[in-house]
């Protein structure tokens, strides 16, 4: 690939990255906060594929490998979370699971 | 891998055997003692394990590992508070109705993550090891499903940790793209020429320097704190206090001194803006809180801005001191937790000051052990504390971070107030009879009476006779080639 073409991709990355960001900020609903965590996981996976491919090593692919374990590790816990929180509150809004303050 | 690999790493492959033992006693027979004995005398293996390689020079495992007398104490450090975090959980857990098996495989493999974290010199290490702390942690906060707070205090930490380490990971990837290599040496010598660091670099250093932020809970990234503090089972919260805490510092600390971070005016800057915020915002917050778990959550925050100051003093005093005060710390934390789950029942824990109104009438022992905690984390002497806070103010005199300095003098004088408040609050008579509690059965309340009692000893000891600590910190840095000419 040429300089511009790894320039683009990282900017997608970065672009991508970006968009989970705010969306975690903005959205109240719990599971679409764990979406748009995992959207920023994935763009930084994304970016490890490109700098691997820049410099013609396996390492960002194995390092995109690791994050994906991780990821779904991740998810199967909260996923389990939020059932456990639903069955509580009978609601997913992230305002009402807020018992602590201070 | 060659026999020698595997002897290096011998602590962690004991852990990990422990705990898949553990999972597989638990499919067979599910027994709180049994389970809990093994996890002990695991943690007490892989603590032994480590006296094979005192006294050994550097042991690199290409590219992931390196076993150095760093890393060689910062493991025993995590083993031995684990080792006694096991102890109170016995006890705290045992009057509980859940199923408390698996908490100790958790606790196991949260450890291990921790001990993976402070040996490692390469990105895909330190990655791997921080996730394996903080996906058992996950599961360690919102243990104790039934309870509401531990749920959504689970789900705060799950969110903010897995942002966290979304920007940890891009920051990797974008040091990663800028200098083609992921090991700690290799990022050292390709940016050793460069005066200023291009933006990318830049860049990719800040993001990861929120990951880290966010780990160590430092203002701006101290939001989770409290709530995950006060939510989480009193041991649990030890263990995030400490453990945790202290393998993310372990490794900061080998990254900056690899990468010789210290050159960059910018990156000291930011250190020392987080610092100074860390210091203030922990110690005003503090003052507002009337939950004692909340306290002492922004208290740990101050006491990072504390570790900060001797950290960016950046030379081989600033690593002494950091580790002394982290050893304090470990000490007066897990010993102010303990006597949070001594005292906590089987509906919720003792976390609201009343809890402790006229503590000094009733317990009069755990009393004592408490007020000593609470003054060592102030700073008085005679405890291990003001050692602590007195060799990270040499370090910060020595480099004449003279801000960084009267910044932490005037923030231990405002902690001051809120810990003896606590302390006020315990030695009030009480107004009438309280209602004896149920104790616990004698044998287990012994248990965590002795490891409260020996750790309130190792307090005092280390304050009155710092000289012997100091002195093993000296002699195991010396085999850390990190550390050479600094």
């Amino acid at each position: 690939m040429s300089a511009s073409t790894m320039e683009a991709a990282l900017l997608l990355a970065g672009v991508l990255f970006m968009l989970g960001l705010i969306s975690v900020l903005i959205r109240r609903n719990i599971i679409f906060m764990l979406i748009s965590v995992e959207i920023m996981l994935n763009a930084a996976g994304l970016a490890f594929i490109v700098a691997g491919s820049r410099w013609v090593q396996p390492d960002g692919q194995v390092m995109f490998i690791f994050i994906l374990t991780m990821a779904a590790a991740e998810v199967s816990v909260g996923l389990a979370l939020i059932l456990q929180i639903y069955h509580q509150l009978k609601t997913l809004d992230s305002d009402a699971a807020s018992f602590m303050k201070g | 891998m060659t026999q020698i690999d595997f002897l290096h790493l011998m602590p962690l492959i004991i852990l990990t055997l422990a705990a898949l033992l553990n999972m597989l006693v638990v499919a067979a027979w599910r027994n709180h003692k049994i389970i809990y004995v093994i996890t002990a005398v695991s943690f007490v293996a892989a603590f032994l394990s480590l006296f094979e390689l005192r006294g050994i020079t550097a042991h690199a495992i290409e590219p992931l590992f390196v076993i150095d007398g760093f890393g060689v104490f910062y493991i025993g450090l995590i083993l031995a508070t684990a080792l006694v975090i096991s102890m109170l959980s016995y006890a705290y857990f045992e009057q509980r109705e859940e199923q408390k098996e698996e908490y100790y495989i958790l606790l196991i493999l949260s450890t291990l993550g921790a001990c993976t974290l402070v040996i490692s010199t390469h990105f895909a290490s330190l990655f791997l090891g921080l996730e394996v702390l903080s996906v058992a942690l996950y599961t360690l906060i919102s243990y104790l499903r039934t309870r509401e707070r531990s749920d959504e205090a689970g789900i705060k930490y799950l969110i903010l940790a897995a942002f966290s380490s979304a920007f940890l990971l891009f920051g990797m990837a974008l040091v990663y793209y800028s200098t083609g290599t992921m090991t700690f040496a290799g990022i050292a010598t390709a940016i050793a020429d460069l005066q200023e660091l291009p933006l990318l670099l830049l860049t990719g250093f800040g993001m990861m320097i929120i990951g880290i932020g966010f780990k160590l809970s430092v203002v701006p990234f101290h939001m989770w704190t409290p709530d995950v503090y006060e939510g989480a089972p009193a041991p649990v919260t030890a263990f995030i206090a400490t453990v945790s805490k202290g393998g993310v510092l372990g490794l900061l600390i080998r990254f900056f001194m690899e990468v010789d971070g210290f050159r960059y005016p910018t990156l000291i800057t930011i250190f020392s803006i987080v610092a100074i915020a860390s210091m203030i915002a922990g110690n005003l917050l503090a003052l507002l809180q009337t939950n004692v778990k909340r306290i002492l959550a922004y208290s740990s925050i101050s006491h990072l801005g504390y570790l900060m100051v001797a950290f960016l003093a950046g030379n081989r005093l600033g690593v002494e001191a950091v580790t002394f005060y982290l050893v304090a710390y470990f000490i007066t934390t897990v010993g102010a937790f303990g006597v949070v789950a001594m005292l906590s029942d089987t509906e919720r824990d003792a976390e609201l000051l009343e809890d402790y109104r006229g503590l000094l009438w009733r317990r009069p022992w755990t009393a004592t052990a408490f007020t000593a905690m609470l003054l060592s984390l102030a700073g008085i002497p005679l405890t291990a504390g003001f050692v602590g806070k007195f060799y990270v103010l040499a370090a910060g005199v020595n480099t004449q971070l003279w801000l960084l300095v009267a910044m932490l003098v005037l923030n231990s004088v405002v902690g001051l107030y809120y810990y003896i408040k606590v302390v006020a609050v315990m030695f009030q008579q009480p107004e009438a009879e309280a209602e004896p509690r149920p104790r616990l059965r004698p044998s287990i309340y012994l248990a965590s009476v002795g490891t409260l009692a020996v750790l309130t000893l190792l307090l005092v000891l280390v304050g009155v006779y710092p000289a012997a600590l100091v002195e093993v910190i000296q002699q195991v840095f010396a085999s850390a080639p990190v550390m050479a000419g600094r």
